[in-house]
């Protein structure tokens, strides 16, 4: 961005307001699960969603694109093939401003430890591998509160892609990447698509502090891991049961 | 920045009321427009603004201000003087349009889901019709642009500079256009068009006042104070908006047909259009 001029893209004088995503302190908590499709996370996140619950402690289950009020325009798009990058972001960023405003917020201002399937960390591997620009997306999701700690489960792209194929018998075209022209066999194009994904959320490992988990273990060992983690960071206790005195 | 800074300042009136207020040289002729400057950062994926031959020119205003009506006039004109024209505005995309209908009927969306939907539905317009007409070497007239948008979820407490991060993907437009109304003769013409003042124009949402015609100037002042604090950003050229509609097209006109290389001027509307000119 060398010639740019400077009625938009400085950041200039802006009375009373703040844009910038900054760490609040709520009585809740926020617990994400990031990856690409087949890494493990969506097991993993039901399994410690389970135990939280059989313990009985405040918790909400959210998941990306879940929000019925941009529903019929996300099918739409996808049905009839409209989105461009873009577009295919805004759509995602609105369905999750939706999420974000009506029970994410609410649920953290009021004391829940929220659980999350996916969070802006998929909008910013996912559409910088369409083309978007990731200083953009950055921008677009800096409503968001950060998570209290980020869980990355990691496979190798041969593993993640074989277990989606396998289960699944048709790739779905956005889904597969097709809109970006990256091969005309769709499981190819999934393939080079999850990889473009999977680097980026490589990139982030640092910069947005994930938690690194081998989604190659197996799956109750794995899961003992993440229990633990997840007690070191966030003061459980918080969300326990209250007792009756 | 050289020109006037002062909302009262920019107030223009009388024949030579248009005036540009340069805040960095930027090429005039449409064709010749070079890269980047289209954009204001960052150019959309994908599109090379080399090709960009067309000339987009944006009509701003609050509910009110005749936008409307000069848009069909404008198109009228330059029709008549061989050039096609495309419109673009707000809620006009196929992907979302309907969308954004539904969620208003509904009030029960957050400001932050409606700005993003607004920006999706102005996205859509722009990539899928509004930029390939522009490498047709068509005219577009926006009825609203990206300032509308900003303006409104400005005011309802979004960052202005997270607004203009969203929309720095944007066109800049050739021209852009203010017509200024005070709120009070914005009622009394809202008003006499459908009888009534909606939920939306008088900004209910935000709880101004239980009275329709005091939410109304409230929202529309804060409407305003955003347009003058984006006028001076973005260089809009002020017309007054009270000012009658032959004489407001009058001045659109000049200003454009020295921007496009029209000779001539001269416009009466064709009878299907008469009874918008008084």
């Amino acid at each position: 961005m060398a010639t740019t001029a400077p009625d938009i893209s400085t950041v200039q004088e802006s009375p009373g307001e703040q844009s910038a995503p900054a760490k609040r302190e709520f009585p809740g908590a926020l617990v994400v699960v990031e990856g690409i499709d087949g890494s493990g996370k969506s097991t993993q996140l039901y399994l410690l969603k389970r135990w939280l619950e059989i313990g009985g402690y405040r918790i909400h289950f959210t998941e990306w694109n879940s929000s019925p009020l941009v529903k019929s325009a996300t099918r739409r798009g996808k049905q009839r093939r409209l989105l461009t990058p873009t577009t295919f972001s805004l759509l995602h960023a609105a369905d999750f401003a939706d999420r974000c405003e009506r029970q994410i917020l609410p649920l953290l201002h009021g004391g829940y430890l929220v659980l999350a399937d996916r969070y802006v960390y998929t909008a910013f591997a996912r559409d910088a591998a369409r083309g978007c620009s990731p200083h953009w997306l950055r921008n677009l999701y800096s409503f968001a509160p950060v998570p209290d700690i980020t869980f990355y489960f990691r496979a190798p792209l041969d593993v993640a892609v074989s277990r989606i194929t396998a289960g699944r018998p048709k790739l779905k075209y956005y889904e597969a990447g097709m809109d970006l022209g990256l091969s005309l066999d769709r499981a190819e194009s999934f393939r080079i698509f999850q990889d473009r994904i999977l680097n980026n959320y490589d990139q982030m490992i640092e910069t947005d502090k994930f938690v690194l988990m081998d989604g190659t273990m197996r799956v109750n060992r794995l899961q003992k891991v993440m229990r633990a983690l997840l007690a070191e960071r966030v003061e459980l206790n918080r969300f326990a049961p209250t007792k009756k005195k | 920045m050289t020109a006037a800074t002062n909302s009262s300042e920019l107030k223009a009136t009388g024949s030579s009321g248009v005036r540009r207020k340069k805040r960095s040289p930027k090429p005039e002729k449409g064709g010749a427009n070079s890269g980047v400057t289209r954009f204001y950062g960052t150019p959309l994926p994908g599109v090379n603004p080399a090709e960009l031959s067309g000339n987009l020119i944006v009509v701003e205003g609050t509910d009110g201000s005749g936008r409307s009506t000069q848009i069909s006039l404008l198109t009228e004109w330059l029709e008549s003087e061989g050039f096609a024209v495309e419109t673009m505005g707000l809620r006009r995309s196929f992907l979302v349009g309907e969308d954004i209908d539904a969620l208003l009927a509904e009030n029960a969306v957050t400001p932050m889901t409606l700005a993003l939907m607004y920006s999706t539905d102005f996205f859509d317009q722009l990539e899928r019709r509004i930029l390939p007409a522009l490498r047709s070497g068509l005219i577009v007239l926006a009825d609203r642009y990206i300032f509308t948008l900003i303006a409104r979820a400005a005011v309802r407490g979004i960052g202005r500079d997270y607004l203009h991060g969203i929309y720095e993907m944007a066109l800049r437009p050739d021209l852009t256009f203010w017509l200024d109304v005070q709120p009070e003769v914005a009622f009394d013409r809202e008003f006499k068009k459908s009888q009534t003042i909606s939920y939306w124009e008088s900004g209910r949402d935000m709880s101004l006042s239980n009275d329709l015609f005091q939410s109304f100037i409230r929202y529309q002042s804060m409407i305003k104070r955003e347009f003058e604090y984006l006028a001076k950003r973005h260089s809009f050229l002020e017309v007054d908006g009270e000012a009658s509609v032959s004489e407001v097209n009058r001045q659109l006109r000049k200003r454009i047909a020295s921007h496009l290389g029209i000779r001539n001027t001269h416009y009466r509307p064709s009878h299907a259009l008469a009874h918008l000119w008084r």
